[in-house]
């Protein structure tokens, strides 16, 4: 039993977080005049997971590059990018949905790929070369758009009708949802399963042991990049099919809701220590705290404020050892 | 006159200073001399205040010196130049001087007119050749050596100790370092200089005084003192009993290096080194701190290396050690002698730590097989004789002996047939010592060739076959451990070669 907290200590903690804040957001939700709870209606609880959905995306690859002992800053940059290239290859280009999605993959992939060849050859910081990053990310979105945001529209010499699967609802379930819970699985097998997951936290654990051991240091943190660069693009792409448009200056600020969510879920800023059921709970955290705040028409000002405070109480609980897990 | 009087120290159970009771005299540069481990630093350290809680006492001049930190220490006029420069080369040569009691302005500022001409004023002493607003970054580290010196000078110094200050110095600047020294000595001030150069001792010093595994041996005025005396001094008679191993002679070589040097930042770090292993032998690298035997290592395993020459096989084949990853594929594998910084994954489990390096062989498609990785872990533990409660334990957990036997497991799960071990018993206490060796042993009779380098002589010599020996990056001499002593070894280790 000691054996399995011990495995298990990171994941717990968070999805305790969890536990405990759904059940009072429950206490705390206003009720309608027929005297049912708002906040465990079937309509609101998709509503919170398809709001967090995009930022849950990008989170996952701000696990892998942080538990790599990285940081990338680029991933509302690249997020931003993705969606102008979305719905100017829908509207613009005619690319068709496919080749659209591929290519706005390919300049996620690419950009990660560049962050961490910079930062890995040319031995910069990743806070600095991401940092130039999610300034020339931006500019390239602003150059393709000329500046301007583009409105996706349906029908003929628009975007294809195969779009709105983004929007749609399968089994009841908004589709992103799907495709957040899909990654976290993928990403959670990547990182716990593979040799890959494994060489990831030997990096961020000691770089150079790593290197003696034989682990390839350089290119698994390139690695980390590319991940993170293809999620966020993944989530311009769901970005842009929700708001029905591609605008080159969204995504401002996601990389600090992305890195909160990251250390709420456990993951240490100092690399080699981690989770993606982690960061899920973070994720979801947050996704719980702002719905309750909501529903109460508490106004952003007074939301951005306790969500600092959230993220201190969070990380501090997390240094604490609890006896009444363990056993 | 300053007298060391019963001097011991210890740490825990273990005695590293054991009633040492010499003195030395004002105006004259005494040299401390002793292989590693002789207890050198540590005698100095408790002279500045940084050991404390030594048992015996310090006179100067009939009265007793006792410090409970460096700033004590320093402001009885104790000061000690380390060995790494503590110079901070975007400050000013003055600013440096002066670090941490700047005059000041009446505002509060720094009056640098008062700083530069009074740093002017104490470097004018050295001959200094640089103007007070240098960048202290553009002189040579001779200088910035000299630098060091003066700073500790400008607190008024009685007592001054240099440790090893020539070991990162070309000769030219260790002139100029001997010429301030001797400038030093006329105005009365006692020097202490640690050196691993017997030719240096000969033209510095005058008094020498020989320290071996924390006892005094030895003083001598250096006039009156032979070479040869203090080598044995150094080392002592030590009775190596005769070792009947024979190396094994077979044809085939697992690794053969023919004139190699190797260049660090276009610096030849090591010249001309020649010598071949056979399939199960136990090879020794000596030398002393500096010698180029833990970079020989690495230069083998391909980890920080600029530029080489010569000729290198690997199993009979020409091999360019170029990366690390490279040679674990290729069966080569390197343990670094510092387990913490280098070996060790902190925060990763026990099972982890083991495994990193040979994940390929517990997986498919990169999906690694978990019972697998943990039953070839357990079966290694246990052979290599491991406590530990938990594969999922932190490895940093461990003891440092268990935390070296799993490095060592992380090196056989990759079926290894050649290990490049750096101080593989550094910090261990005794008894996991003696397992290690057991298990090396073990190792090399399964054929897998070892290279261990190590500064304790005697592990050498009771473990491995042959012995090769560095001094100052050049090979002075291969030894059959049947036919040699840690004697002859040390004495090839102090050998001066131009």
């Amino acid at each position: 039993m000691i054996n399995l907290y011990h495995k298990y200590s990171d994941i717990v903690k968070p999805f305790f977080g969890v536990v405990l804040i759904f059940f009072a957001c429950i206490l705390l939700s206003p009720n309608t005049s027929s005297g049912t709870n708002i906040f465990l209606k079937i309509e609101n609880l998709t509503n919170i997971l398809r709001q967090i959905s995009e930022i849950g995306i990008i989170s996952i690859g701000m696990t892998v590059v942080i538990i790599a002992a990285g940081i990338d800053l680029s991933v509302g940059s690249i997020l931003a990018l993705a969606a102008t290239i979305t719905a100017f290859g829908l509207m613009d280009w005619r690319l068709g949905l496919i080749i659209t999605i591929l290519l706005a993959l390919l300049a996620g992939g690419v950009s990660g790929f560049l962050s961490g060849v910079i930062s890995a050859w040319g031995k910069m910081q990743s806070f600095i070369a991401t940092l130039a990053m999610m300034t020339a990310a931006r500019g390239f979105a602003l150059f393709i758009s000329n500046s301007n945001s583009r409105n996706i529209g349906f029908g003929i010499n628009s975007a294809p009708d195969s779009f709105k699967i983004f929007t749609e609802q399968v089994l009841g379930i908004p589709f992103p949802i799907y495709i957040f819970v899909f990654t976290t699985l993928v990403f959670a097998v990547l990182i716990s399963r593979t040799t890959f997951g494994r060489y990831i936290y030997a990096v961020g654990s000691n770089e150079t042991a790593a290197r003696l051991a034989g682990v390839r240091v350089k290119w698994v943190k390139v690695f980390t990049f590319v991940i993170a660069g293809f999620l966020s693009a993944l989530a311009g792409i769901i970005h842009a099919a929700q708001l029905q448009q591609g605008n080159p200056n969204d995504g401002v600020g996601f990389e600090l809701d992305a890195i909160a969510a990251v250390v709420i879920g456990g993951t240490s800023l100092m690399g080699g220590k981690g989770t993606i059921a982690g960061t899920f709970a973070g994720v979801l955290i947050i996704g719980l705290l702002s719905n309750i705040l909501g529903l109460h028409g508490i106004q952003k000002d007074f939301q951005l404020m306790l969500k600092g405070g959230i993220i201190v109480l969070a990380v501090f609980i997390q240094g604490k050892e609890f006896s009444f897990l363990k056993r | 006159m300053l007298k060391f009087v019963n001097i011991s120290k210890s740490y825990g159970r273990i005695e590293v200073l054991h009633n040492i009771n010499f003195e030395v005299r004002e105006g004259r540069i005494t040299a401390l001399i002793g292989a590693n481990g002789a207890g050198k630093s540590t005698l100095m350290k408790i002279l500045s205040g940084s050991v404390l809680d030594h048992s015996g006492a310090i006179e100067l001049d009939g009265r007793t010196l006792r410090f409970n930190s460096v700033r004590d220490a320093v402001n009885a006029g104790v000061s000690i130049v380390h060995q790494e420069l503590n110079i901070i080369p975007d400050l000013t040569v003055g600013e440096n001087l002066f670090l941490g009691r700047e005059p000041l302005t009446k505002l509060g500022l720094i009056d640098y007119k008062k700083l530069n001409g009074e740093a002017s004023n104490i470097l004018a002493e050295f001959d200094f050749p640089f103007s007070p607003d240098t960048k202290a970054g553009k002189l040579g580290v001779g200088w910035q050596q000299v630098l060091e010196i003066a700073r500790a000078l400008a607190v008024e110094s009685k007592i001054i100790i240099l440790d090893e200050p020539t070991s990162a110095l070309s000769s030219s600047e260790i002139k100029i370092l001997f010429d301030k020294m001797n400038r030093l000595k006329e105005k009365g001030i006692i020097i202490f200089f640690i050196t691993h150069r017997l030719q240096e001792v000969f033209e510095a010093a005058d008094d020498v005084v020989v320290l071996r595994d924390g006892c005094f041996i030895s003083e001598y005025i250096v006039q009156n003192a032979e070479r040869e005396v203090l080598i044995n001094d150094m080392i002592g008679k030590a009775i190596s009993p005769v070792r009947k191993r024979e190396p094994i002679y077979s044809n085939e070589n697992i690794l053969k290096l023919d004139k190699v040097t190797v260049y660090k930042q276009n610096k030849a770090i090591l010249h001309s080194i020649s010598f071949e292993i056979k399939p199960g032998e136990i090879f020794g690298l000596s030398g002393l701190m500096g010698s180029g035997k833990f970079e020989l290592l690495k230069f083998i395993f391909g980890d920080s290396v600029d530029r080489w020459e010569g000729d290198l096989y690997l199993f009979g084949n020409k091999y360019n050690p170029s990366s690390a990853s490279r040679s674990v594929k290729n069966k080569v594998f390197y343990l670094s002698s510092s387990r913490k910084d280098e070996g060790i994954l902190p925060d990763q489990s026990i099972l982890h730590n083991s495994s990193i390096s040979a994940l390929k062989e517990f997986s498919t498609n990169t999906i690694i097989d978990n019972k697998s990785e943990s039953s070839a872990v357990l079966k290694m533990n246990e052979k290599l004789n491991i406590h530990f409660s938990s594969l999922f334990q932190e490895a940093s957990t461990l003891s440092g002996g268990n935390q070296q036997k799993v490095l060592l497991g992380r090196a056989l799960l990759i079926n290894p047939k050649l290990l490049l071990l750096g101080e593989p018993t550094r910090g261990i206490d005794v008894g996991a010592k003696e397992e290690i060796y057991y298990q090396l042993r073990k190792i090399s009779q399964n054929g897998i060739s070892i290279i261990i380098s190590s500064s304790d002589v005697n592990e050498l010599l009771d473990n491995c076959g042959r012995v090769t020996v560095l001094s100052q990056g050049r090979q002075t001499g291969v030894f059959s451990t049947a036919e040699t002593t840690s004697e002859e070894i040390l004495r090839h280790s102090f050998k001066e070669v131009s």
